[in-house]
């Protein structure tokens, strides 16, 4: 388990390495000198030299990169070309934000997910348990910020309960603040839990075919408490998997939801980055994002290897 | 149990139909011109030849929603046909040398592409390259390709250990004659459930993209950006989102449901089994 | 505990699913330390006689008749009162080791579990399980109980599936085709661990060397029916029911260059058995009175054949 834990380590450093490569890579390809971007049309070939050496992009790409990663390693994401603050307080502040958008989305789905996917394969042959398959299918064709849009119109416009959008930090007002989540929160998580439901269900289906259900019911037990005992330890199992792909799409689901609801969080960062041209904020924010989608993906493959003695 | 797989088949199959029809005859016909621009028109509600009313600008709803189908459709094939057209070979390769190191490569390139979204590959395409329609659908069968590569890899193990290609190797046959004749002919049918569940999640990002502004540029209608458009006014016009948010919904289940329908119909083991 | 003197009754089992009936009025008797075997091919309905006994059979599929365990009723006793009889009067190995134990639990916990369940003290059944193991034979039971399934071998698990039906000190210890999955060498040695173990035993097979091996007396069942009874050196060594002939003809060593004898035709699949006699489309001696269906009869040796073999 030790050896195996070091090994994803090791991968999982590298590839945030060669991840952090393509995504400088990618951004030096951007057409435009921030320097002359900076300065405007007008600005004299000294000034923008001048720029040019304060920013550092008259090094050579490789240079650059290495102060660049260098950086990061210490939490530094460099200064912006644009607005010329530090950028990694700035997203340090949205990643929390945005943390606690994909958390209570993730809570939301699995809230929705296990209970109804559960019972869906249980009763599988029930007209309900039936309609739970059937209703979790059109769930997963829609996406979130529509979702985000319909629950806006219902509750905020309709029924006029909650907050169509905005954010107001916690520690302002915690009662406030929850009821600008709310919304955002089940946007994500309705969704996501549509498709949740859909593998929780037929991993339960498989378990419940597994001979060691009829086992366990040799030894005494229930058909319910056989499941509940033996059961759905097993059918977590795939379901972990899926919960890490999901985590990495609730990430990215966020970038939009923050959209619809006007949360400050790093997708709205990263579209305001690039609307700005701010090129070296993209940059790190895209590379968070890249990163916490490998980090979720390390995660899930040790919550794996933990969850099953097989793989030990 | 044979009749419930049909069902979601039909189903699948008649609203990827109705979306596939709806496209191909706005070409010939839209009641109104979508992208004509009528201040007479704003906000108009539905009837008198605008069936589902105008937008802000005074455009015809339907007209936009027909040609937004077109949109929809022509992201999804161009993206779902790169990600095959790169995604396949690359698994079949990997599949057939599963001990190489080509192979090794691929997979490990194929898992460091999966970090990066599609949503994500948009935006940086966008900043560099300028957003529009054709950025967003590479970046989205970019971000595909994984998918059908691991697909395909997975497939490709399954039918090199079967007695036909075994037999094919021990009959001297080289590598890529045995890819042509047996691999592909076999994972023909897991590509195809998977082209249908690329292609709803392609409708999905191309949606999500255009909400943003990073995919299909003004005039040119589409879904996600009527959806953009009409949040503004969701207090007051609320259909104007109404419309675009059905349309992906429903063309979304109509590409799920086919290919959940296609793996059922296709794959007798599955079939039995559920 | 049970009674240690409890005898299994079995009175008119019928087993159906829904209008089709699987398994048809089977009687028989168990005494406490005798060993029976049930043979047949697959789809005469040994497995769901078996699971009927347990109260385990699928959805859908439901008993009627009478089971009784000494003054215990077994058969049309609802779930909650029929579960507590299952692993503690009423034990069942069955015939996949590999996939019957829980991947993701420690063996001994799995063999403590039936224990706790039903009112051992936790502790207790934790010591009570590695003591288990050790009477299964296996080496180094303490160790075994701190392995996962996946370490154990397939004989291994199976032992340890007898642990757990033994835990409980059953009355009646029920096996379905325990060693067929199994190694032959392995084979021998858990078929004498379950002779010498089992407090009265029902144990299933195909295959009838392992019934001679292992079993005093014999029911052989064909369509759902028992058609022959009696002690395994009469039955075997002079089979009155033209089924069991054929079967034992099927299996005895056949010189080469002789033609195998089989029992013609194959096994009808559920619901097509004929009326009457089960077994008179395919027997060589059947006749018009087999269109009548023969009762089981005989004391001891009991046959259902309008034209018994001599």
């Amino acid at each position: 388990m030790t050896l195996y834990l070091l090994k994803r380590l090791a991968v999982l450093l590298a590839s945030t390495a060669v991840a952090a490569v393509v995504v400088f890579a990618f951004m030096a390809l951007l057409p435009g000198d921030p320097a002359e971007i900076a300065l405007g049309v007008n600005a004299t070939p000294e000034a923008v030299a001048a720029l040019r050496q304060q920013f550092g992009t008259d090094r050579p790409p490789v240079a650059q990169f290495l102060d660049w990663s260098g950086g990061l390693l210490q939490g530094d994401f460099g200064t912006s070309y644009v607005t010329s603050s530090p950028i990694g307080p700035q997203i340090g502040d949205r990643l929390g934000v945005t943390a606690v958008l994909v958390l209570g989305g993730m809570a939301v789905a699995l809230a929705v997910a296990v209970p109804l996917g559960t019972y869906a394969a249980v009763r599988h042959r029930d007209p309900l348990g039936a309609a739970i398959s059937a209703v979790s299918q059109v769930g997963i064709a829609i996406p979130a910020f529509l979702a985000g849009i319909l629950l806006v119109f219902v509750f905020a416009v309709q029924a006029q309960v909650l907050p169509s959008g905005g954010y107001v930090p916690f520690a302002e007002d915690p009662g406030e603040w929850l009821r600008g989540l709310l919304l955002p929160w089940a946007s994500l998580g309705l969704v996501q839990g549509a498709v949740l439901t859909r593998y929780v269900r037929s991993a339960v289906l498989d378990v419940m075919r597994e001979d060691y259900l009829r086992t366990a019911r040799a030894k005494g037990r229930g058909s319910t408490g056989a499941l509940w005992r033996h059961g759905l330890r097993n059918a977590s199992v795939p379901v972990v998997t899926v919960l890490g792909l999901q985590l990495a799409t609730l990430l990215i689901g966020a970038v939009v939801v923050e959209r619809v609801f006007v949360i400050p969080g790093l997708g709205d960062l990263l579209l305001n980055g690039v609307a700005g041209r701010d090129l070296l904020l993209v940059q790190g924010v895209v590379m968070v994002l890249v990163a916490a989608v490998l980090v979720i993906n390390f995660v899930v493959d040790v919550a794996y290897h933990l969850l099953d003695p097989r793989l030990r | 149990m044979r009749g419930r797989t049909n069902a979601g088949l039909v189903a699948g199959g008649a609203l990827v139909g109705l979306v596939v029809l709806t496209a191909v005859a706005s070409f010939f016909w839209t009641p109104h011109d979508p992208t004509l621009v009528d201040a007479a028109q704003k906000l108009r509600e539905p009837g008198g030849g605008y069936p589902l009313g105008a937008d802000k600008f005074g455009r015809d709803t339907f007209s936009q929603l027909m040609v937004g189908a077109r949109t929809t459709l022509y992201v999804g094939v161009v993206a779902v046909g790169i990600a095959a057209v790169l995604g396949v070979p690359l698994g079949m390769i990997a599949g057939m040398t599963p001990r190489g190191w080509l192979s090794e490569l691929i997979m490990r390139v194929n898992d460091l592409v999966f970090a990066f979204p599609a949503l994500l590959l948009a935006v940086m395409f966008g900043a560099v390259y300028g957003a529009g329609t054709l950025t967003a659908m590479i970046a989205i069968g970019v971000a595909t390709v994984p998918a059908f590569a691991r697909v395909a890899r997975a497939a490709t193990l399954q039918v090199m250990v079967t007695d036909y290609v075994l037999a094919a190797r021990a009959a001297g046959r080289r590598r890529p004659a045995i890819a042509v004749r047996h691999v592909l002919p076999n994972i023909g049918s897991m590509l195809i459930v998977q082209a249908s569940v690329s292609f709803a999640i392609a409708i999905l990002a191309e949606a999500a993209l255009s909400f943003l502004g990073f995919g299909t540029r003004p005039p040119t209608p589409s879904w996600g950006r009527m959806l953009q458009e009409s949040q503004e006014l969701l207090f007051s016009t609320p259909r104007l989102a109404l419309w675009p948010g059905l349309a992906i919904a429903l063309a979304v289940l109509g590409f799920n449901l086919l290919g959940d329908g296609l793996r059922d119909y296709l794959d007798p083991k599955l079939r039995r089994i559920r | 505990m049970s009674d240690p003197v409890s005898t299994l009754r079995v009175e008119g089992l019928t087993v159906r699913a829904e209008s089709l009936e699987l398994v048809r009025e089977v009687s028989f008797t168990i005494a406490p330390g005798e060993r029976v075997g049930l043979i047949g091919e697959s789809g005469s309905g040994k497995s769901l006689t078996a699971l009927s006994l347990m109260g385990l059979l699928p959805e859908a599929v439901t008993a009627s008749g009478t089971a009784r365990l000494g003054d215990r009723d077994l058969v049309g006793v609802p779930e909650n009162r029929v579960k507590d009889l299952r692993g503690r009067d009423v034990s069942m190995v069955f015939q996949e080791p590999m996939t019957a134990l829980n991947p993701l639990m420690r063996v001994g916990a799995q063999v403590a579990e039936v224990m706790t369940l039903h009112g051992t003290p936790r502790h207790e059944a934790r010591e009570r399980a590695v003591a288990m193991l050790e009477r299964v034979r296996l080496p180094e039971p303490g160790q075994v109980a701190r392995a996962y399934p996946h370490q154990l071998s397939g004989g291994q698990r199976q032992r340890v599936m007898l642990a757990i039906a033994l835990a409980n000190g059953p009355g009646l210890l029920i096996c379905d085709e325990p060693t067929t999955a199994l190694d032959v060498t392995v084979q021998k040695q858990m078929l004498e661990l379950i002779a010498e173990v089992a407090p009265a035993l029902l144990f299933i097979t195909h295959d009838l060397a392992v019934v001679a091996s292992v079993c005093e007396r014999v029911l052989v069942m064909y369509g759902g029916r028992v058609v022959e009874s009696g002690p395994i050196r009469e039955v075997f060594t002079r089979p009155r029911h033209r089924y069991t002939e054929g079967l034992l003809a099927a299996s005895k060593l056949t010189p080469r260059g002789t033609r195998l004898p089989t029992v013609q035709g194959s096994v009808p699949s559920a619901g097509q058995f004929p009326d009457g006699c089960v077994f008179r489309n395919r027997c060589p001696h059947a006749t018009p009175t087999c269109e009548t269906a023969p009762a089981l009869t005989g004391d001891g040796h009991a046959f259902a054949c309008w034209h018994p073999a001599d």
